[in-house]
Formats: structure tokens, C-alpha cells, sequence
């Protein structure tokens, strides 16, 4: 594998360029939140996070996403669909991040139907990762086979060390990037920088609060769907709220809705949507085949620890801890892993 | 049309014909503006279509036709809602949007050479009378032996596809039509009862037959024990389920049973499947 190394006094004017070449979108903080979006150039990019509060799948999922305007006169229809996705960067996400978007591709990219709104922006952007330098209480990205320095599904992955960054380059779509700035990158020292960051990965690890056991769990949901542990009064104080599942990067619900503009006129939305809610699975007549919290929290859970990975032999969960850190009743997947291993253990 | 549409673009078509068949129920026969699209559509027995209505939506709707019967879609629709609602009030010759057809079909190919069993409640009998029609097609009907059809409703006036049921079908070779309300009505000379007792009146043997069944939940409930008592196996019996939907596509997460979409991996399910499956729909 090719790397190369930015001087980090260089960021900022690589910033600039990719702010100017491409949409370049990056960690901001809006008053005490981190979260992406579009910059134009390095001032406004904030990198001392560790782990976003919104996560970047909204690159490639926006929160709000347009599909088309409509003209609809009841005998004339005409539908006309935003310009496709443009050239763009996404710079500075975590390697949990990453994975958690690798998740989505096979639901949006797989299977019978494509989504060309997904893929657009998908093949359109490059993603440079940035390696952890801490881990937070909450992490538990080891669990699922992922680390704070883990390259998986970015292009490039950067790595802050001294006053360097040790970039790998992962895939060509990231050394075209980088060869294309190559005043900026360079490949002087890359070999040192390399064990530098093998010895900040293996420092990394030891650093982890959470200790996360899955074993069994998988099996234990596989031939069990109804288990007492979910009548459990720790799983039926959900809120509803569904923060945790705005804030998850695997999560990709969303609803479809007609928004009119005016008599004739209007968009076709479609927008995040939670499971969390008692409204997502209401059908007309008023059957509700997940009718309480019960039910709700244990699809969120079987979706993230059985389901996506029945289905695309992918994880549903890439352990950021931001349902962890976020929920306000303090439901705690990382306490579920481990009882429903203790369930499995007892069995 | 101005684009090519694709996943989640509906396209454009327009009403050719509108039968009330209750009080809240009709059926929507439409073409595509561009032949094209009919023409590649492909639609099998038991798909459905994602239908938009302008400024309301979508809503998934079963196609009630049969491929065989011509270049059109019929769609038989209850008024429940916001978006059936405003469907109610159009008019033959105007337009809405369709993108599909979704979902997996019955199956057909391995029913051939049997027998077919339906059993329809309510204006339920939607999503298998495309089956019917299509085991009953010229082109199909040899490959296929009796197409016995059972369907029940509240009363008289909730009785759907009427002219199917009392002149097309009973026309047809090597069919029997059995119809049946809940309570008895002055003018009404046929059977009076519920479905399930109707079912075991008729007592249809398990032999070299599969049983199709739709209609509300009570009504599946109450019927399936019927079935079983007269001896037939889960493989053997067919049913579709219905769970909120929003994409088709396998995407938006909500019609999950398990690990499976309805949208994609259904909405036609056997027992035996069934019985594989959480029981949260
Ligand atoms: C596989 C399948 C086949 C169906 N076939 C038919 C049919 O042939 N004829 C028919 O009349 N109805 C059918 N339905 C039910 C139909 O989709 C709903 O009745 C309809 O969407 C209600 O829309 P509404 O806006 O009038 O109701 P509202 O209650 O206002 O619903 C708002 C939105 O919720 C969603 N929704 C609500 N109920 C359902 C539901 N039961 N299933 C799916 N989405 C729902 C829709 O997106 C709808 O636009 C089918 C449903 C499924 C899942
Ligand atoms: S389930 Fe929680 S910890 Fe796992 S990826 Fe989603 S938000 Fe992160
Ligand atoms: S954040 Fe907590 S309370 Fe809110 S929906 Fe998720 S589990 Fe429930
Ligand atoms: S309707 Fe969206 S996943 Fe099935």
C-alpha cells in the first residue's frame, strides 16, 4: 500500500484547495455542536473532535433530500429532477464513520434496486478519513472489528503524528487526490510514520473503557425472537424520542412525503425517519404490527446486532457510542451486548 | 416526459375507466403515457405498484390485473386515508404516477399442473384476483386444473368484482364461484355465513392443490386452522401481507418482519415461510 505525508502546517492550504476545487465538506462546530457540511476553506473546518455529534452520513443521506419537483394539473404531470450530485470531498471523518457509511452502500447500491441519489454522491466524492488520537468512555469500535486508526472505506486516511500526518492511500480514487495535490504530498519519511502509527493504533486499543463481548449474541437472537430480557424495564423507559437513531451513521430510515409549493406545484421529499417512533409501522386502519416500546426497541436492536447482518453480512452498529452518549433515559447498547450475552451464557 | 424515471421517479399515467364496487372501494384502470413503459414493465401476479398522488404521496397498491388480460394496470383501492381519499375524487382522464411493479410474485411456475383453492375477504380479494385471471387466460389456463374460487364480504353492497365473480369467472372452463355475506338480506338468494365456516362447508381436499388466501387478519386467523384440518400442508397454502410501506425498494426500513422485507421479499409469503418468521406483522 502506497502512503505519503502532509506536513501539518500544509492543511490549511490544502483545505483551501479543495474548498475551491470541489465541495469540501468537514467537521464544523455550530455553538456546541460538531457536525458536516459544506466549508469554503480551512477556517471554517474544526478538527480537535473526537467523535461528531451528527455523523457524516448525511453526505451521502441527507437529512432532507429533494427527488423532484412536480407540476401536477390533474391531466398533465411533469417531474423534473435536481441536478446530479457535484464533485466533492469529505474530509476529516472517523474511521467508525467510514465503516458505519460501507454499511449503508449494500442497502442503497445492492440487491434489486439502486438509489441513483446515494450512488451519485457516493462515486462522486472522495473520502479522507482522519485517525483517532483518543478514544472517549463511550467507544467501542474494537468490538465490531474496526479502530481508531482503521482505514476501512476511505480513500485516504490521515493520521496526525507529531507535527505530520501519515496518509495512507486506500483505494485510486484517493491517489489521484493526492497526486494531484503533490506539491502537498509528499512521500519523504512515510516509512517511519508508518510505525509511529502502528504503535498509536496498539496504544489506542489498550485505551478503551468499554469492554464489549458479543459472544453468542448473534446466535442467541438468531433462535430466540421473543426473550423475556426485552419485557425488561431498562428496555421499556425508551422516550420514543429517537434521537438515537438520528444520530446512529448505520441508521437509514427514512419517510416519503409531497411537500407543495403552490396549486399545482410541489416537491418529493424524502427525510430521516425513526423506528422509535410508534407512527413508522401504523398502518391505515390502525393495526400496528410493533404497537409498544417493547417492540421498538427490540427491532432497533435485533435491526443493529442481527438483522443488517443476515442481510448483508454487515454489522449494524460500529460501536461511536453516540446512542450511548446522547439518549436520555440512558439506554445503553453496550449494556444490552453484554446482557443479552449473560442471557446467552445462562441458556 | 421530460426524464427517464428510475427508482423513486413514478410514471405518468392516465385513467381509462373507474368501477365503484362498494361505497369505498374502486377500481382504477390505467395506461401508461408512453407504451414503452407497459411494454417492459413485466408485471407477475401478486406485485404491487408504488402509486403517487401529487401534493398526498405514495401508496402501495396491489396490481389486480393479470399480465395476460391487456396493456393496462387495474388498481382496486379503499378509501382509507388521506392519499385514497383524494384518489377517490379523480376522474377518468386524469393522471396520476406509478413506479414498480415491486415485490415477488405468487408462484405460479411451480403451481402448474394443480389445482387452485382461492379464498378472498373483502374488497382483499384485490391481490390474488391477478392470479385468478391469470391461471384463467388462454394462454395459461391448460397449464393449470380447477380454479375454485370462495369469497365472502359484510354484506351485499361489500361485495367487490361482482361481474367477475357472478358472470366472468363461472363462464369459464372447469371453475366453481362459491360467494358468501355475513348475514342474511332480503334479496340475496346465495350462501350466508362466515368465510372459514364456508371453507370447511366446502371442505376442498388437499390433493395436488394450493390454497391462495387474503383478506383482513381475523379472517386468515380463523380460516388457516380450517385448511389445516383439511389436511393441507404449509407449503401448500399462500397468503400476501400488508406492512406500512414508503420506499418498495428494501431501503427505507419499515416493512422489516425479521430480517426480511415484505417489500422486496413479499409481500406473497407460504405458511411454512411464515411459520420461519417473527410473528410481528
Ligand atoms: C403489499 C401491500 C399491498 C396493498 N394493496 C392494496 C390494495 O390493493 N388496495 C388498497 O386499497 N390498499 C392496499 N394496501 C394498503 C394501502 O397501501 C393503504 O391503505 C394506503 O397506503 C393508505 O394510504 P392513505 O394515505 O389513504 O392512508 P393514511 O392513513 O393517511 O396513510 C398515510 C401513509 O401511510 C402509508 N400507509 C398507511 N397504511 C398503509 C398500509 N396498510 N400499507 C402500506 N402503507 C400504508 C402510506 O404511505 C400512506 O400514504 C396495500 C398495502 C400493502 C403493504
Ligand atoms: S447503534 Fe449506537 S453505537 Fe452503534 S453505530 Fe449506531 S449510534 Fe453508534
Ligand atoms: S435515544 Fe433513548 S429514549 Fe430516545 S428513542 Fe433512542 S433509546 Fe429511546
Ligand atoms: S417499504 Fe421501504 S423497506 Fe420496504
Amino acid at each position: 500500500m502506497e502512503a505519503r505525508v502532509v506536513n501539518k502546517g500544509q492543511l490549511p492550504e490544502l483545505l483551501d484547495k479543495l474548498a475551491k476545487d470541489y465541495d469540501l465538506i468537514a467537521p464544523v462546530q455550530e455553538e456546541t455542536v460538531v457536525l458536516f457540511r459544506k466549508i469554503s476553506g480551512a477556517a471554517d473546518a474544526f478538527l480537535e473532535y473526537t467523535n461528531s455529534d451528527v455523523s457524516p452520513k448525511g453526505c451521502f443521506l441527507p437529512q432532507n433530500e429533494k427527488t423532484f419537483n412536480y407540476t401536477y394539473t390533474g391531466d398533465s404531470i411533469e417531474i423534473n429532477k435536481p441536478e446530479g450530485a457535484q464533485k466533492a470531498v469529505l474530509f476529516g471523518a472517523r474511521p467508525c464513520d467510514i465503516k458505519a457509511i460501507t454499511t449503508l452502500d449494500p442497502v442503497f447500491e445492492g440487491e434489486k434496486f439502486g438509489d441513483e441519489y446515494y450512488s451519485g454522491k457516493r462515486e462522486n466524492t472522495v473520502i479522507i478519513g482522519l485517525s483517532c488520537t483518543k478514544v472517549l468512555s463511550t467507544c467501542f469500535c474494537y468490538a465490531f472489528e474496526g479502530g481508531p486508526c482503521d482505514g476501512t472505506g476511505s480513500d485516504l486516511l490521515f493520521t496526525e503524528i507529531g507535527d505530520k500526518y501519515y496518509v495512507e492511500v486506500n483505494t485510486e480514487k484517493g491517489k489521484a487526490l493526492a497526486d494531484a495535490y503533490s506539491q502537498i504530498f509528499s512521500s519523504q519519511g512515510a516509512e517511519q510514520l508508518a510505525k509511529d502509527k502502528e504503535e498509536l493504533a496498539k496504544k489506542l486499543a489498550g485505551e478503551f473503557v468499554r469492554k464489549v463481548d458479543l459472544t453468542g449474541v448473534k446466535e442467541l437472537l438468531d433462535n430466540n425472537f421473543e426473550l423475556p430480557y426485552w419485557n425488561g424495564d431498562d428496555q421499556k423507559k425508551c422516550l420514543g424520542c429517537g434521537t438515537c437513531t438520528y444520530v446512529c451513521p448505520t441508521c437509514h430510515c427514512f419517510d416519503i412525503f409531497d411537500y407543495p409549493t403552490g396549486d399545482f406545484t410541489g416537491a418529493r421529499l424524502r427525510c430521516w425517519d425513526s423506528c422509535m417512533y410508534p407512527e413508522y409501522t401504523l398502518m391505515a386502519g390502525g393495526h400496528n404490527p410493533r404497537p409498544t416500546r417493547k417492540e421498538r426497541v427490540r427491532n432497533r436492536f435485533m435491526h443493529k446486532l442481527k438483522y443488517h447482518l443476515d442481510r448483508y453480512n454487515m454489522v449494524g452498529c460500529v460501536g461511536c457510542g453516540r446512542c450511548v452518549r446522547k439518549c436520555p433515559v440512558n439506554i445503553d447498547i453496550t449494556k444490552i451486548i453484554n446482557d443479552l450475552k449473560e442471557v446467552a451464557q445462562n441458556a | 416526459m421530460p426524464n427517464n424515471p428510475t427508482a423513486l421517479t413514478p410514471y405518468p399515467v392516465t385513467i381509462t375507466k373507474i368501477v365503484d364496487e362498494t361505497s369505498d372501494v374502486k377500481t382504477f384502470t390505467v395506461e401508461f403515457d408512453d407504451p414503452e413503459v407497459m411494454e417492459n414493465f413485466g408485471n407477475k401476479p401478486g406485485q404491487v405498484c408504488m402509486l403517487s398522488i401529487f401534493g398526498e404521496g405514495e401508496s402501495t397498491i396491489s396490481i389486480t390485473s393479470a399480465p395476460t388480460r391487456g396493456k393496462f394496470l387495474e388498481f382496486t383501492v379503499k378509501r382509507v386515508g388521506r392519499l385514497t381519499n383524494v384518489m377517490h375524487q379523480m376522474e377518468v382522464g386524469q393522471k396520476f404516477g406509478v413506479r414498480g411493479p415491486y415485490g415477488n410474485w405468487f408462484p405460479y411456475e411451480i403451481m402448474k399442473g394443480k389445482d387452485l383453492f382461492f379464498v378472498g375477504g373483502g374488497f382483499a380479494l384485490a391481490p390474488i384476483r391477478s392470479l385468478i385471471d391469470y391461471a384463467l387466460s388462454d394462454q395459461y389456463r391448460s397449464d393449470y386444473g380447477k380454479v375454485e374460487v370462495l369469497y365472502g364480504a359484510r354484506s351485499v353492497d361489500d361485495l367487490c368484482f361482482k361481474s367477475d365473480l357472478a358472470e366472468r369467472w363461472p363462464k369459464l372452463h372447469n371453475t366453481a364461484i362459491y360467494t358468501t355475506i355475513d348475514r342474511p338480506e332480503e334479496a340475496w338468494k346465495g350462501h350466508v355465513g362466515f368465510v372459514p365456516s364456508y371453507v370447511e362447508e366446502v371442505a376442498p381436499s388437499p390433493e395436488n392443490k394450493f390454497a391462495i388466501i387474503a383478506g383482513p387478519p381475523i379472517m386468515i386467523k380463523f380460516t388457516l386452522p380450517v385448511f389445516a384440518k383439511l389436511g393441507f400442508k404449509d407449503d401448500q397454502i399462500i397468503t400476501t401481507l400488508e406492512m406500512r410501506m414508503k420506499c418498495c425498494l428494501g431501503k427505507c426500513g419499515r416493512c422489516n418482519i425479521g430480517s426480511k422485507f415484505v417489500c422486496v421479499d413479499g409481500p406473497v409469503f407460504s405458511l411454512a415461510q411464515l411459520k420461519g418468521m417473527p410473528q410481528e406483522y
